[in-house]
């Protein structure tokens, strides 16, 4: 273990929130933003978070190869059209606002690649193999993430992120010649926005009512012996993800009390009458009427009545209000500042975490999303942002269960991101659009971090003698399938093999098995 | 202010009244030759109070007296034809005209998505033009653009929603054209400024457009029969629509649209000299950014040509889509979705996606036939077999809920500006208008919600896409309020919430709890309340005591205002209303 830096955890929550910082080297950054707390967490809880980026990330531009050939390839790709997005080499520095970039040639604004310095590299500690297409000049092949995500890698060299490479939604192992010829079977309507969340979340096509987050819960349910309501929860709205055959996702919203009372429901009267607040109660929960449409409305409602005042009653456990409060987030193109709508709903999941023990609940899936990622056009003035929120999100959810109560819950907790796909390697002259596999991280204690898991693509469009056996068009084939990324995570969740093979029937199509990532 | 239509209503009650207005083509009271008068009398009297409420449940954002009745003297047919005179009140001219108001006393004013709500409360509460104003929302919960991205500018969507409500009744090729060509559209789909492909670089032009028009505005992902359900190849499984290629064919037409200019320039494409009405004006071609090379799509080829051509390219791509032979069966039954039921029978849909294919009078495509298909068809208008059915019928909309308030209950604005605001609060309604959370809507069309009974039946039901545990909650707590209290913020010089309702029809019933209820039963139950429901109520309400004669009027009156607001609130509460059958 490298010595702590001593910091307690008012200044851990600032730095973490300072967004982007300079390209500096990141062993000197905060390396040791690590357990704080003396002892660990629960032996037998389990958190599990989805973090979903809706609208399709361009993974592109979140980690990089920075090979000679991958990069000038890249540069090719995306410094072109009207507001290039190719970011900046290894090492450049930030270009002044109002001056020349030597480099592009344009002015330099907040909202322009040059403007925020290099990529940043990071290192594997598993060399990544050099894969056909791309010269092996220099082994082992080196890689970076976008300048926004700096926070992220003191969580790295501690060791509690992982990298995977290249995942996205198959059926089976599929190359460029069987994609091509469409001889084998593909994830249905892929590059449909709706569709392929419906895929990475529950394995089918829009029209989908079982998810992964929600089976996989299922299969641990039987440990929720008290207030199993609170084992599939999502703060962001209806997800397919989190619904079981028996687990039913349950809704919170990020207020102070997460569960929203029903006013009347609990006063002595309404409008002076005293029999109103039972017949409220009797009304809204009645489920007997012969109408689907009735019944399963009411059916909500009473699930929502039920559930307010145990939830709501726990957030006042010391555990929960010791959380540190959701750090201020600057957009640092704008200079304004923002709601980081990620860590507001992560504040809320550890707040829940926080009092799993005094609820009862030994296992829980957690969803929590933002959108905003479909860059078709203004990629320069959105991704960043977008990116900027994650990095502080992470920071603050890993700091925020670093000490719960004393006890260090990280261990306990795995947050992974998703996303519908990423994007079209080339641009569309300041965006990108619809793409396949891509790139996307791993948090937790028990995260063998530090590394990078699955098979770092070959880069670049097909060019005159060049093609790419990774690439269709403009789109990465994936080489890790959300069935293995998603079962491997159920795995740590406790799910035995045999389940696993049920939820993730492609699974067996895989000869990479499950990943290595925890 | 309103133009157009006046009504002038004599009587209530009863079966014969006579009805003038001005306007275009509308009719001029019942003066006819005895035949037809036979039809139309018959006609007339097959209507009762309670059919007419549900099918203004349908048609309209609330039911009231004065539509009830001229539902009953006109029926269905006539009274929809009607609907499709009476012109809408513009949205862009309010605007307009509110921030003329606010600059007057405030030079930096400015427009927010407030005001845009504001002009959607006052249309939906008062608008004569009811059916315009229902199909509206449906259109643009179909052609979605959403005020919740900042490209989006609240007069920009003003305009938008008012080309909406003006093609709600004309071809559908107009409908898509003017939704292709709207600068809001433009910005929200990302095609305005979109560039022709450059093969040195490999950059290819942005098929955000192309991917979504099709998916989700026209023919959709599967192929389907005129029944809407999916066409099956010989291996059982659907077919789809198009492929990426199509899509990045299709792409490379929606090519050289930009910012409106009366002179436009390579400057003007790049949005420099901005003519200041380039978010209300439909954008203009310029074809020197439009691609040349070969186009490919849907079996379509548009060749390779020397000298670019943007209208001629546009006209054959949303010709070829609007000829697609999905259109009829997909948006015909996403309308029945809206306005009707969640789950229309085959039969249902391949009957209104008939009239979509040919009115009668050989023309594809006429949206006020599809309307009055789908809102005269039996399937919409037989009570007793919607009453009978397990599945039958759908959520209202969150916002249409508060709708019905304010018309059945004749709420009235104080600022005369229906100061609701945002309302997208998962406590609040989760939902306001022209706010989407994506170009997805608020409600898929094929959403199946888990975990329920009408999962477990196979059953779509889009609205419960906004049903959680919060947003139920929410609504629960909006409507306690707004009931009670009226809602908006006191405006300059009034006092208490900007909307509210004295309840002046309800008010005289409140001592007699079987009329109110019956009352209440006739404006949000269309006559089906439960007799349960009914009881339940009624003791709750009737618990609060009316004082005798030797009380004060104010202190009576206070009474019967809490029976009223009660009723109405556990009324609005119960998911018989929620649900509409």
């Amino acid at each position: 273990m490298s010595d702590k830096l001593h910091f307690n955890r008012r200044d851990l929550v600032r730095l973490g929130g300072m967004g982007l910082t300079t390209a500096l080297p990141f062993a000197t950054q905060f390396a040791a933003m690590g357990a704080a707390a003396s002892t660990v967490g629960p032996s037998d809880y389990k958190a599990l978070v989805c973090m979903f980026w809706y609208g399709g990330n361009d993974a592109n531009n979140t980690v990089l190869a920075t090979d000679a050939d991958s990069w000038s390839r890249y540069w090719l790709a995306r410094n072109a059209g009207a507001d290039p997005i190719a970011l900046m080499p290894v090492g450049t520095k930030p270009v002044p606002v109002g001056q020349i970039s030597s480099i592009t040639g344009r002015t330099v604004t907040k909202a322009v690649p040059d403007a925020w310095g290099g990529v940043l590299p990071f290192a594997p500690k598993t060399p990544q193999a050099i894969p056909a297409g791309t010269k092996a000049t220099s082994a082992p092949r080196t890689f970076a993430v976008h300048p926004f995500l700096a926070p992220i890698l003191p969580l790295y060299s501690a060791g509690r992120l992982a990298v995977l490479a290249n995942v996205g939604t198959l059926i089976q192992p599929t190359t460029k010649a069987q994609y091509l010829a469409k001889s084998v079977s593909l994830p249905v309507n892929l590059y449909s926005h709706n569709d392929q969340q419906s895929e990475w979340q529950a394995g089918s096509a829009e029209g989908a009512t079982i998810g992964y987050g929600g089976l996989i819960a299922d299969n641990e349910y039987s440990l929720n012996t008290a207030n199993g309501i609170f084992t599939a929860i999502s703060t962001s709205g209806n997800a397919v993800f989190l619904s079981g055959q028996t687990v039913v996702q349950y809704q919170v919203s990020t207020n102070a009390q997460p569960a929203v009372l029903i006013n009347g429901t609990t006063a002595s009267n309404i409008d002076g009458s005293s029999l109103a607040p039972q017949t409220l109660q009797s009304i809204i929960t009645d489920t007997t009427p012969a109408s689907n449409f009735q019944s399963d409305y009411a059916a909500v409602v009473a699930r929502s009545l039920k559930a307010t005042g145990i939830l709501n009653g726990a957030m006042s456990s010391a555990l929960v209000t010791a959380l540190p409060a959701v750090p201020t987030y600057t957009n640092q193109i704008t200079g304004n500042t923002e709601t980081n709508s990620l860590a507001v709903q992560l504040a809320t999941v550890a707040r829940i975490i926080a009092a799993s023990q005094a609820l009862g609940v030994k296992r829980q899936v957690f969803f929590i999303s933002m959108s905003g990622f479909d860059t078709h056009d203004t990629q320069n003035a959105d991704q960043p942002n977008n990116l900027g929120k994650i990095a502080q999100a992470m920071t603050y959810f890993d700091t925020a269960l670093s000490d719960v109560g004393g006890a260090d819950y990280r261990p306990n907790v795995t947050l992974f991101t998703a996303s519908d796909f990423s994007r079209t390697f080339t641009t569309n002259g300041d965006g990108t659009d619809h793409a396949w596999g891509g790139h996307h991280f791993i948090l937790g204690g028990a995260v063998k971090g530090g590394d990078m898991y699955g098979q770092y693509p070959t880069l670049g469009v097909d060019n005159g003698a060049f093609n790419n056996p990774n690439m269709v068009g403009n789109a990465l084939i994936p080489t890790t399938s959300v069935d293995q990324y998603i079962g491997t995570l159920g795995r740590w969740f406790g799910v035995s093999d045999a389940a696993l093979n049920t939820i993730f029937p492609n699974l067996k199509n895989f000869p990479g098995g499950y990943l290595n990532f925890i | 202010m309103r133009s157009g239509w006046s009504w002038t209503v004599a009587a209530v009650g009863g079966a014969s009244l006579i009805l003038s207005g001005c306007g275009n083509g509308g009719g001029s009271g019942v003066s006819r030759g005895p035949a037809l008068d036979a039809a139309a009398a018959s006609a007339v009297v097959a209507t009762t109070a309670t059919d007419a409420a549900r099918f203004l449940t349908q048609a309209t954002y609330g039911v009231t007296d004065a539509d009830v009745t001229s539902v009953q003297s006109l029926g269905f047919a006539k009274w929809i034809a009607n609907q499709e005179t009476i012109p809408q009140e513009s949205s862009q001219a309010y605007l307009d005209a509110r921030l003329a108001a606010m600059v007057a006393t405030n030079a930096k004013a400015t427009l927010n998505s407030s005001n845009f709500y504001e002009t959607f409360w006052l249309n939906a509460a008062t608008g004569q033009d009811q059916l315009r104003e229902r199909v509206k929302l449906a259109l643009s919960e179909i052609f979605v653009i959403s005020l919740a991205n900042p490209v989006v500018d609240t007069r920009g969507a003003g305009a938008y929603y008012d080309m909406l409500g003006a093609d709600a009744f004309v071809n559908f090729r107009t409908l898509l054209q003017d939704v292709t060509l709207h600068p809001m559209m433009g910005k929200y789909l990302t095609s305005l400024g979109n560039l022709k492909e450059n093969t040195i670089t490999g950059q290819h032009p942005d098929e955000n457009y192309a991917r979504e028009v099709m998916q989700l505005m026209t023919i959709g992902l599967f192929k389907l029969n005129p029944d809407g359900s999916k066409q099956l190849d010989s291996s059982g499984n659907p077919i789809a629509t198009y492929s990426q290629t199509d899509i990045s064919g299709l792409a490379k037409v929606f090519t050289g649209m930009s910012y409106y200019s009366p002179t436009p320039t390579s400057t003007t494409f790049y949005g420099g000299a901005r003519d200041p009405n380039w978010d209300v004006t439909p954008m203009s071609l310029y074809n020197a950014y439009h691609s040349i090379s070969e186009k490919d799509f849907l079996g379509q080829t548009i060749p390779a040509t020397a000298t670019a051509n943007t209208a001629g390219d546009l006209k054959i791509a949303l010709d070829t889509l609007f000829n697609h032979p999905n259109v009829g069966p997909f948006i015909g039954r996403q309308l029945i979705q809206h306005l009707v039921t969640s789950n229309p029978s085959p039969a249902y849909v391949s009957r209104v996606a008939a009239v979509f294919n040919n009115n009668g009078a050989g023309v594809r495509g006429d949206m006020a036939a599809v309307i009055k298909a789908i809102l005269t068809d039996d399937e919409a208008r037989n009570t007793a077999s919607a009453q009978a059915n397990i599945n039958y019928g759908k959520l209202r909309e969150p916002v249409v809920r508060v709708a019905n308030w304010m018309r059945s209950f004749g709420a009235a604005s104080q600022s005369g500006h229906w100061l609701v605001g945002s309302t997208s609060a998962s406590t609040s309604l989760d939902q306001s208008a022209l706010t989407a959370g994506s170009v997805f809507n608020f409600t898929r069309p094929g959403y199946i919600p888990p975990n329920t009974k009408l999962a477990a039946a196979g059953q779509t039901a889009p609205e419960f896409q906004l049903v959680d545990e919060v947003a139920t909650a929410g609504y629960l707590n909006t409507m306690n309020s707004l009931i009670h209290n009226g809602i908006g913020p006191a405006p300059t010089g009034g006092s208490g919430p900007d909307i509210s309702s004295a309840y002046s029809n309800e008010l005289p019933l409140a001592s007699n709890v079987p009329n109110l209820m019956a009352r209440l039963n006739q404006l949000l139950f269309y006559g089906q309340m439960s007799a349960t429901l009914q009881a339940k109520i009624s003791s709750a309400v009737s618990q609060i005591a009316i004082p005798s004669s030797s009380a004060t009027a104010a202190q009576i009156s206070a009474a019967q205002l809490k029976r009223v607001k009660l009723a109405i609130f556990l009324s609005m509460a119960s998911a018989q209303y929620i649900h509409q059958r």
